[in-house]
């Protein structure tokens, strides 16, 4: 009963989003809207400035991700060849960003974008995304190159195998699921940046800046926005429940 | 070696960053010619509205940081066995805090649905000078990823402690308190020093929950940056920079002492 309650309080509020953004008309103290409709979504489809604004934010993302990438992939197969207070330096320096106001980093960035020529363009707010993005794509990609990948690869080696091959058939199938979780990590953290985005992108419309005027002022079309900012997440979260093993912790209930 | 790349993107994006932000703070209208001057620190440490906006920051990260702890240890008690419930409860650490705050608006604003629910709040929860509805946002939101955090520390020795506990008569809270909390107290106390840092620095919730009466840090210099210019921009980079050396000095101690006491 606990355990279902500590559960449903958290995920029910999620679901009221759905409702709200089907709300056609919602007026009184009525529990239930008065009306469901569309009004909501198509405010969402045809704003001209929102659909700009999912473009944009879908560009920066994918440009903050193939620029986080490579490097994530490096620095994760690092972290697992260092160990002690090398580990430790290394870890404290990727991570160190994250402790940061983004309203911080993205007007500090914006500083040197404007000497570059790259204030209020994607490629620059993709820049200040980047400074998060990283980080968020080394964690999900180090949880693949466990000791069993190195030994898996090592007989590789010892069996033939050239790096190329030993890539694509070994390390590459093995590193795929946290490859796909730093993917979909990635992209939902740029997705949802509001405070580099504001700092960075100037008037850019981004889709995180043009969903906070319409949650108070028309909390229809702002549930159907939220939802649109949440989707990145949501597809986290189902990859997390089909790919979580069936079978609950072996451990005694305690305390 | 192979993290030479990554490390060089972090330290240039960041390390240019702070500089940037410094630079501005104490060069009002670098981009088009000022001069250099420690005018805008001046001004902003005189500043009422600024100290306001400190205070009310610290209250908010000492606040939410104080209600998150104690809520995410019964939560990983509570979920601890159940793999469907853990998935529950680690929903909302993915979803971003611009959403948090939406929903914060939607489930406790006026005619939201709470209200609904309820036939009426008893107390205004969203634009509240207490800052009572940006704190239960970031409890919905830190309470689990805290949870998530004791849920990674709470090992097989730790179940087996807790069991000798048990054989030994004590009850669940004191199991909780004299076992549970010392074996993953230095996970929960960074995890804790990371949810206020993040706080001290968050726009998205004060944003859409707060009051525009009362700032925080990061508020007060979104409001410096509409007022426009430079100077004032020079003003809303010093804020920022307090906003930050504040977050990092929350975490790098508590960093360093929880890899000393690591069990």
């Amino acid at each position: 009963m606990t355990r279902r309650f500590a559960a449903g309080a958290l995920v029910v509020p999620l679901l009221a989003l759905v409702l709200q953004a089907a709300a056609d008309q919602w007026t009184g103290a009525a529990v239930v809207p008065q009306r469901l409709g569309a009004r909501g979504w198509r405010a969402v489809v045809d704003d001209p400035l929102v659909g700009r604004a999912i473009v944009n934010s879908a560009v920066v993302a994918g440009l903050a991700l193939a620029l986080a990438l490579p490097p994530a992939w490096l620095a994760a197969r690092a972290l697992h060849e260092t160990a002690g207070r090398a580990r430790a330096a290394l870890v404290a320096v990727l991570l160190a960003p994250l402790i940061v106001p983004q309203l911080a980093v993205g007007t500090g960035l914006t500083t040197w974008l404007l000497r570059l020529g790259l204030a209020d363009t994607l490629f620059g707010v993709a820049l200040a995304h980047l400074v998060y993005v990283l980080p968020y794509v080394v964690v999900a990609l180090a949880t693949a190159f466990t000791p069993e990948l190195r030994a898996r690869e090592e007989a590789a080696a010892v069996l033939g195998a050239a790096p190329l091959l030993r890539f694509r058939t070994v390390t590459l199938p093995a590193c795929l699921p946290a490859l796909a979780l730093g993917v979909a990590l990635g992209f939902a953290v740029s997705w949802s940046q509001y405070g580099t985005s504001l700092a960075a992108g100037g008037g850019l419309p981004m889709l995180p800046l043009v969903t906070v005027p319409f949650v108070r002022a028309d909390p229809q079309v702002g549930a159907a926005l939220v939802l649109v900012l949440v989707a990145p997440a949501l597809v986290i979260a189902g990859a997390a429940v089909l790919l979580s093993p069936r079978t609950p912790a072996p451990t005694p209930e305690v305390p | 070696m192979g993290a030479i790349p990554a490390v060089a993107i972090v330290v240039v994006l960041f390390t240019g960053a702070m500089v940037g932000a410094a630079w501005t703070s104490v060069h009002p209208g670098a981009i088009v010619g000022g001069s250099l001057g420690a005018g805008a620190w001046r001004e902003v440490l005189a500043d009422p509205a600024f100290r306001r906006a400190l205070a009310f920051t610290l209250w908010l990260a000492v606040a939410s940081t104080a209600l998150a702890v104690p809520a995410a240890l019964a939560l990983a008690v509570a979920v601890r066995r159940s793999s469907l419930a853990r998935l529950g409860v680690a929903a909302p650490v993915p979803v971003p805090h611009l959403v948090v705050a939406a929903l914060a608006v939607l489930w406790l604003g006026p005619g939201g649905l709470a209200d609904r629910l309820l036939g009426g709040l008893p107390v205004e929860l969203v634009g509240d000078r207490a800052g009572v509805g940006i704190i239960l946002t970031y409890l919905y939101k830190e309470a689990p990823f805290l949870a998530l955090i004791v849920l990674a520390a709470w090992d097989r020795a730790t179940d087996d402690l807790l069991e000798a506990a048990a054989a030994f008569g004590a009850g669940p809270v004191r199991r909780t308190l004299d076992v549970l909390v010392p074996r993953v107290a230095p996970a929960l106390a960074l995890g804790a020093a990371v949810v206020a840092a993040f706080v001290v620095g968050a726009t998205e919730v004060p944003l859409l929950v707060g009051s525009s009466g009362r700032d925080t840090l990061a508020t007060h210099s979104l409001d410096l940056t509409r007022l426009g210019g430079p100077a004032a921009r020079a003003q809303a980079a010093a804020v920022l920079l307090v906003a930050g050396a504040l977050a990092a000095a929350l975490v790098v101690p508590v960093a360093l002492l929880a890899r000393r006491f690591r069990p």
